[in-house]
C-alpha cells in the first residue's frame, strides 16, 4: 500500500487554487511542490494528477496560463488565478470549512449536555 | 455555466491536437528538469537526481493519455478514429460496399417511398390551421351505415342553434356547363356556404371571399375562381374580377380566385373549377338538399360533446325522426379510407427491408469470419470486447447510411412512379413530398438497419477465441460452429419473409385475375362513350331532350368507322342509375319493388352487344303516343316471375298511375362491378321520355344521357370527329367524359391492379434478395470447405455425391424456411381478406404455386455453387490453403 495518499480530483482543484492565491503565478512543478510540502509530505502529488486538474480548471475558467522562465533559467508554464478564480475559491473554501466543522461534530465524542 | 465553458473549450480540443501535444510533451519536460535541479540542489548527483525524479513522477505516457481525454472529448475522437478506419475497408472492398449499399438502398429507398405517402395522407395534418379542431358532420337516414353527407335542413339547424362550434360552414359539388370562352366546357364547381373559407384560413389570392348577403337564398350570383380554372380558362388575368361568366345559361359575377394551394381533401378525387355561394336559408332550402359539412370545434369541447349538440338538433328539426349523426375527425375521415391498404403496403415493403438486413448481415457474417484474425490482434494488443463491439457498428452503421443515402435517392424516383400509380386512390391532400419527417425517417432507418444487420456479426466477432483464431492458419474446415447456425437461421429467416409476401402477393394477383376473367355480360372493347348533360333552361321539355340526342345519334351514325351507336342514362360502370322504389306490378301486390330504372335509345343494347334473351328490343315506332312500353333484365324475370313467362305481363308506370306498360323484352343481366350484386333493372325508351318522365333531386331525367358509340378500328381516335358533331347540334352543350370503355372497366379494377402490383413488385423484390442471400451462404460454405471436398473426392466421392451433398444442406434450409414461411403465411394472410375476392386466404392451389416458385428459384441459387464444388479437382483442393 502506498504510504502516501494519492489526492483526490475536487480537493486538488481546491488546493491548486488556494497555492496560486497564496504565492501568485506558478508552474506546475511548483504547485505539486508548494502541496506536497503544505500537507507534510503526507501526499504525492505527480504529473498524472496535477496537469488534468489543472487542465480543468483552466478549461473552466477558473486560471489562466502562460509560458515564463523559472528562476533557475528553465522554460515552463506559469499558472495564474482569474477574478472568476478567486470567487470559487472563496466559495469552495466556505464550503469546504462547513463541511468539515459538521463531520468534525459529527465524529468526535459527543459532549454530555450537563 | 462553466461546465458549459469547459465543454466549448474540450470541443475547441479537438482541433490542433499536435501542437497541443508538444506543448503538454514541453511542460512536462520542465516539470521533470525542475524536479531535477531540485534534486541536485539538496545534493543528489544529476544520475541520481533523475532517477529519483523518474521513480516520483511515474509514466509519461499515461500522463499524457490522461491529459489528452481530458483535453478534447474522447468519444468523439473514437467514432472520428472508426469512421475514418470504416472508410478505409470500404474502399478497400468496393465490391462488398457496393453490394451492401446496392441491397440496403433497395429495401430503404422502398420502405422511404412507402412511406413518403403514409407521412403525407395519414401523419401530415391537413393544411389548414389548428387541423385538429376540424371536424366532419354527417347524417344518415337509417340508424346503421355511413354516410358522406348531411341535409342542408340540419345544416341549418346547427348553424343557428349549436353551442359546440366556432364555425361550421358546408360545400357541395355540382356540375354545369359553363360557356363563357370560344369553347363550351361541362365544369365541376362547388357550393361553398361564406364560411367555408373563413373556416379554412383561406384567403383568396385575388379579389375577395363571399359577402354574408351574397350567401343568402336569393342572394346575388357571384363566383370564386379555383386558381387552375382561373389560369386555364382565364389566362390568369387579374382583371377577370367583376367579369360575368354563364354556367348554365345563368350568370355568374366573379369577385375572387383562391390561391393555388388550395384544395379539398375529399375522398374522392375532385377537383373544384369554381365555387358559388351555397346560400341555405334558415329552413334549410338551398340548391341542393344534400350538403358536405365541416366544422371547428370550440376550444375544450371534444368531438362527443359536439356529437351530442348536433345529434339533439336534429333530432329537434326532424321531430323525433331517427337519424343518426356523424361526427370524426375530418382528417381521419378523409384518410381512413386508405389507412389500410397504405399499413398493408407499408408492412410488405418492411418484409422487403428485413430481407435486405437479412442478407447484409449474412454478407458480415462471412466475411467477419476472415476478418477473425485481425480482431483477434486487436484483441491482443488490449482493446476490450466492447472496443471491437463500437468499431464493428461503427462500421455496419457506416454502410447503413450510405445505404439510407442510397435509398434516398430511389425513394425520390420511387416516389414518382408510386404516385402516378395510386394518387387516383389518394384523398387529395397536400403534395406527397420529401419533407423533414421523411428525411428523418430515412435517415433513421439507415442506422437503424445498420444496428440491426451488424449487430449479431459483431457480437459474434467481439467473442473470437484469442488463441484459437490467432493459432488458425486462417482456412479452417470448422469455420465457428455458432456462427454457420447463425448464417442458416437467417436464410430460414429470409425464406419465410418472402413466402409470406409471395403468398400475399399470390393471393392477390389470383383475385385480380378472377375478377378481371368475370364475363361483365357486355363487350367493352371498340367502344367510345361520352356524356352529354343538356342545360335544362335551354331544353325543358322531355321531348327537346329526345330531339336533341335523336340528332345527335344520327349525326354520329355516318361517321365513317362508326358501326353502331345508342344512348342511355347512365352506363355500365358510369353514371349514376335511378332506383324507383314502390313500383306496381300487375299480379304481384306484396312485390317488394325497388328496381333501377334506365332510359336507352333503340340502338343501345345492340351497341353494347347485351343480347336479348327473350321477346323484342325496343323500336323506332316505340315513341311518344304509341302505348308505353319496357324491358326488364333476368334478373328481374326471376326476382318477380320465378318459372313464369314475364313477357306482356304488366308494369304500373310510376309517372302516370293509369299506364300499364306491357314487359316487351328480356336481357340478359350485366355486370360491370364483378363485386356488386346485380339489381333487378328494368328499361324504358328515350323515345318515349315524356310519358315516363321523373324528377328527381339534382336534375331531370333525359338531361343527362350517355352515348355509346361502337366503332370500326380505335374508339379514340373518332373522339374530335363525335365531339364536332355534337358542338354542331348546340355549341352551348359541351360533351365530356370522353373515354372508351376498357378503360372504364381498367378504371373500375384500378385499385385492386395498384394494390397487386404493389405488393407483387415487393414481393419480386423479395424473391430476388431472398435468392441472392441463399447463393451466397451456399457458395461461400463451399469456398470455405473446399479442403474437405477435395479430401472427400479423393478418397472416392463421386461428382454426384459432391452435388448432392451441397444441394442437400442448401436444400434444408430452404426447406425449413418454406415450411416456417407456409405457417406464418396461413395466419397471416387473413389480414388481407378484406382485399381479397373470390380467393380464400389460405387458397391451397396459391400456396402450392409459391411454394414450387421459391423452391425452384432457392434450387437454382443453390445447383451453381452446388455444380462448382462438383467440380473441384482433388489434387488442387489438398493443396489449397
Amino acid at each position: 500500500m502506498n504510504a502516501k495518499a494519492d489526492v483526490w480530483q475536487g480537493t486538488l482543484a481546491l488546493m491548486a487554487l488556494q497555492t496560486l492565491d497564496a504565492l501568485g503565478p506558478l508552474h506546475g512543478y511548483g504547485i505539486a511542490r508548494r502541496i506536497e510540502q503544505t500537507s507534510g509530505d503526507l501526499l504525492s502529488v505527480n504529473y498524472g494528477t496535477i496537469y488534468p486538474a489543472l487542465l480543468k480548471l483552466e478549461q473552466e475558467g477558473y486560471i489562466r496560463s502562460e509560458w515564463g522562465v523559472s528562476e533557475n533559467n528553465r522554460k515552463a508554464k506559469y499558472y495564474k488565478l482569474t477574478r472568476a478564480g478567486r470567487k470559487q475559491l472563496q466559495k469552495e473554501t466556505h464550503q469546504w470549512k462547513q463541511a468539515t466543522t459538521i463531520m468534525d461534530r459529527f465524529l468526535s465524542p459527543a459532549k454530555e449536555v450537563s | 455555466m462553466r461546465q458549459a465553458r469547459a465543454w466549448f473549450v474540450r470541443v475547441l480540443g479537438l482541433f490542433g491536437k499536435s501542437r497541443r501535444d508538444r506543448e503538454f510533451a514541453e511542460e512536462l519536460e520542465a516539470h521533470l528538469q525542475l524536479h531535477i535541479d531540485d534534486g541536485i540542489r539538496s545534493g543528489l548527483t544529476p544520475s541520481e537526481a533523475r532517477r529519483a525524479a523518474i521513480i516520483k513522477l511515474g509514466g509519461v505516457e499515461p500522463a499524457k493519455e490522461n491529459h489528452r481525454d481530458r483535453r478534447g472529448i474522447p468519444f468523439l475522437e473514437t467514432l472520428a478514429r472508426d469512421l475514418a478506419y470504416a472508410a478505409r475497408m470500404l474502399r478497400r472492398n468496393p465490391g462488398f460496399a457496393a453490394t451492401v449499399v446496392l441491397t440496403l438502398g433497395l429495401g430503404i429507398g422502398a420502405t422511404t417511398a412507402i412511406f413518403t405517402v403514409v407521412n403525407a395522407v395519414l401523419l401530415r395534418p391537413l393544411p389548414y390551421p389548428d387541423p385538429d379542431r376540424l371536424v366532419y358532420i354527417a347524417t344518415n337516414w337509417r340508424n346503421t351505415g355511413d354516410s358522406d353527407f348531411a341535409y342542408t335542413v340540419d345544416y341549418a339547424a346547427w348553424k343557428n342553434h349549436n353551442r359546440t362550434l366556432s364555425r361550421i360552414a358546408g360545400y357541395m359539388t355540382f356540375q354545369a356547363n359553363f360557356t363563357g370562352g370560344d369553347e363550351a366546357e361541362r365544369i365541376t364547381g362547388g357550393y361553398a356556404t361564406g364560411s367555408l373559407f373563413p373556416l379554412l384560413g383561406v384567403q383568396p389570392a385575388v379579389g375577395r371571399s363571399f359577402l354574408p348577403e351574397e350567401d343568402r337564398p336569393g342572394g346575388p350570383p357571384v363566383a370564386i375562381l379555383s386558381h387552375a380554372f382561373w389560369k386555364r380558362r382565364f389566362g390568369g388575368d387579374p382583371a377577370v374580377i367583376g367579369k360575368a361568366l354563364t354556367l348554365d345559361a345563368d350568370t355568374y359575377t366573379v369577385v375572387g380566385v383562391l390561391p393555388a394551394t388550395f384544395v379539398i381533401p375529399d375522398r374522392h378525387e375532385s377537383t373544384y373549377d369554381l365555387w358559388v355561394p351555397f346560400a341555405i336559408g334558415d329552413t334549410g332550402k338551398a340548391k341542393s338538399i344534400l350538403a358536405q359539412v365541416v366544422g371547428r370545434l370550440k376550444p375544450g369541447v371534444g368531438i362527443n360533446a359536439a356529437h351530442a349538440d348536433l345529434g339533439a338538433l336534429v333530432y329537434q328539426v326532424r321531430r323525433g325522426m331517427t337519424k343518426r349523426t356523424i361526427v370524426s375527425d375530418w382528417h381521419e375521415r378523409v384518410a381512413g379510407g386508405v389507412r389500410r391498404s397504405l399499413l398493408l403496403f407499408l408492412c410488405a415493403v418492411s418484409f422487403v427491408l428485413l430481407i435486405a438486413c437479412v442478407n447484409v448481415a449474412n454478407l458480415l457474417l462471412s466475411r467477419a469470419a476472415a476478418r477473425d484474425k485481425e480482431m483477434a490482434v486487436r484483441r491482443a494488443l488490449g482493446a476490450g470486447k466492447g472496443r471491437v463491439l463500437r468499431q464493428l457498428l461503427t462500421e455496419s452503421m457506416v454502410l447503413g447510411l450510405l445505404g439510407g443515402i442510397a435509398g434516398l435517392a430511389l425513394a425520390f424516383w420511387g416516389k414518382n412512379l408510386l404516385i402516378a400509380w395510386i394518387s387516383r386512390n389518394l384523398p387529395a391532400l397536400a403534395p406527397i413530398r420529401l419533407d423533414y419527417r421523411v428525411l428523418a425517417f430515412n435517415l433513421g432507418l439507415g442506422l437503424l438497419t445498420g444496428v440491426a444487420f451488424g449487430l449479431a456479426p459483431a457480437l459474434q466477432a467481439s467473442k473470437v477465441q484469442l488463441n484459437e483464431s490467432l493459432k488458425e492458419a486462417g482456412r479452417g474446415a470448422a469455420d465457428g460452429h455458432s456462427r454457420n447456425r447463425l448464417r442458416n437461421l437467417l436464410v430460414v429467416l429470409e425464406v419465410a419473409l418472402a413466402m409470406m409476401l409471395l403468398c400475399g402477393a399470390g393471393l392477390l394477383f389470383k383475385s385480380f385475375l378472377l375478377m378481371r376473367g368475370v364475363d361483365p355480360g357486355f363487350r367493352s372493347d371498340r367502344i367510345l362513350t361520352l356524356n352529354v348533360n343538356l342545360t335544362l333552361s335551354q331544353y325543358p321539355k322531355p321531348l327537346d331532350q329526345t330531339r336533341f340526342f335523336q340528332q345527335a345519334i344520327q349525326r354520329i351514325k355516318v361517321l365513317p368507322g362508326v358501326q353502331a351507336v345508342g344512348a342511355g342514362s347512365s352506363l355500365p360502370l358510369g353514371g349514376y342509375s335511378m332506383t324507383v322504389s314502390g313500383m306496381t306490378i300487375e299480379g304481384k301486390p306484396d312485390a317488394d319493388t325497388a328496381v333501377s330504372l334506365e332510359m336507352v335509345s333503340p340502338d343501345y343494347l345492340r351497341t353494347l352487344t347485351i343480347p336479348l334473351v327473350q321477346g323484342r328490343d325496343f323500336a323506332d315506332s316505340d315513341r311518344e303516343g304509341a302505348p308505353t312500353v319496357v324491358m326488364v333484365n333476368e334478373s328481374f324475370a326471376r326476382r318477380f316471375f320465378p318459372g313464369e313467362n314475364c313477357l306482356g305481363r304488366r308494369i304500373q308506370n310510376p309517372a302516370r298511375k293509369t299506364d300499364w306498360m306491357p314487359i316487351v323484352g328480356v336481357v340478359r343481366d350485366i355486370r360491370p362491378w364483378p363485386d356488386v350484386p346485380i339489381e333487378p333493372e328494368m328499361y324504358v325508351s328515350y323515345l318515349q321520355a315524356e310519358q315516363v318522365h321523373l324528377r328527381m333531386s339534382g336534375g331531370e331525367m333525359g338531361t343527362e344521357m350517355y352515348l355509346v358509340v361502337r366503332t370500326a378500328g380505335d374508339p379514340m381516335s373518332l373522339a374530335a370527329a363525335v365531339r364536332s358533331q355534337i358542338t354542331l347540334i348546340d355549341k352551348s352543350q359541351p360533351p365530356h367524359d370522353m373515354k372508351t370503355l376498357d378503360e372504364r372497366r381498367a378504371g373500375s379494377l384500378a385499385p385492386r391492379r395498384v394494390t397487386m402490383l404493389l405488393v407483387a413488385t415487393f414481393a419480386a423484390l423479395a424473391l430476388i434478395l431472398g435468392s441472392i442471400g441463399i447463393y451466397g451462404v451456399v457458395s461461400y460454405s463451399v469456398g470455405r470447405r473446399t479442403h474437405e471436398i477435395g479430401i472427400r473426392m479423393a478418397l472416392g466421392a463421386h461428382q454426384g455425391q459432391i452435388l448432392g451433398m451441397v444441394l442437400r444442406n442448401g436444400l434444408g434450409v430452404i426447406a425449413t424456411g418454406v415450411a416456417i414461411g407456409l405457417a406464418a403465411s396461413a395466419g397471416l394472410t387473413r389480414l388481407i381478406s378484406s382485399e381479397l375476392w373470390g380467393v380464400s386466404a389460405t387458397d391451397p392451389w396459391t400456396f402450392a404455386a409459391v411454394v414450387s416458385v421459391l423452391a425452384a428459384s432457392g434450387f437454382a441459387a443453390c445447383l451453381l455453387p452446388a455444380w462448382r464444388a462438383a467440380r473441384v479437382d482433388p489434387t488442387r483442393a489438398l493443396r489449397y490453403e
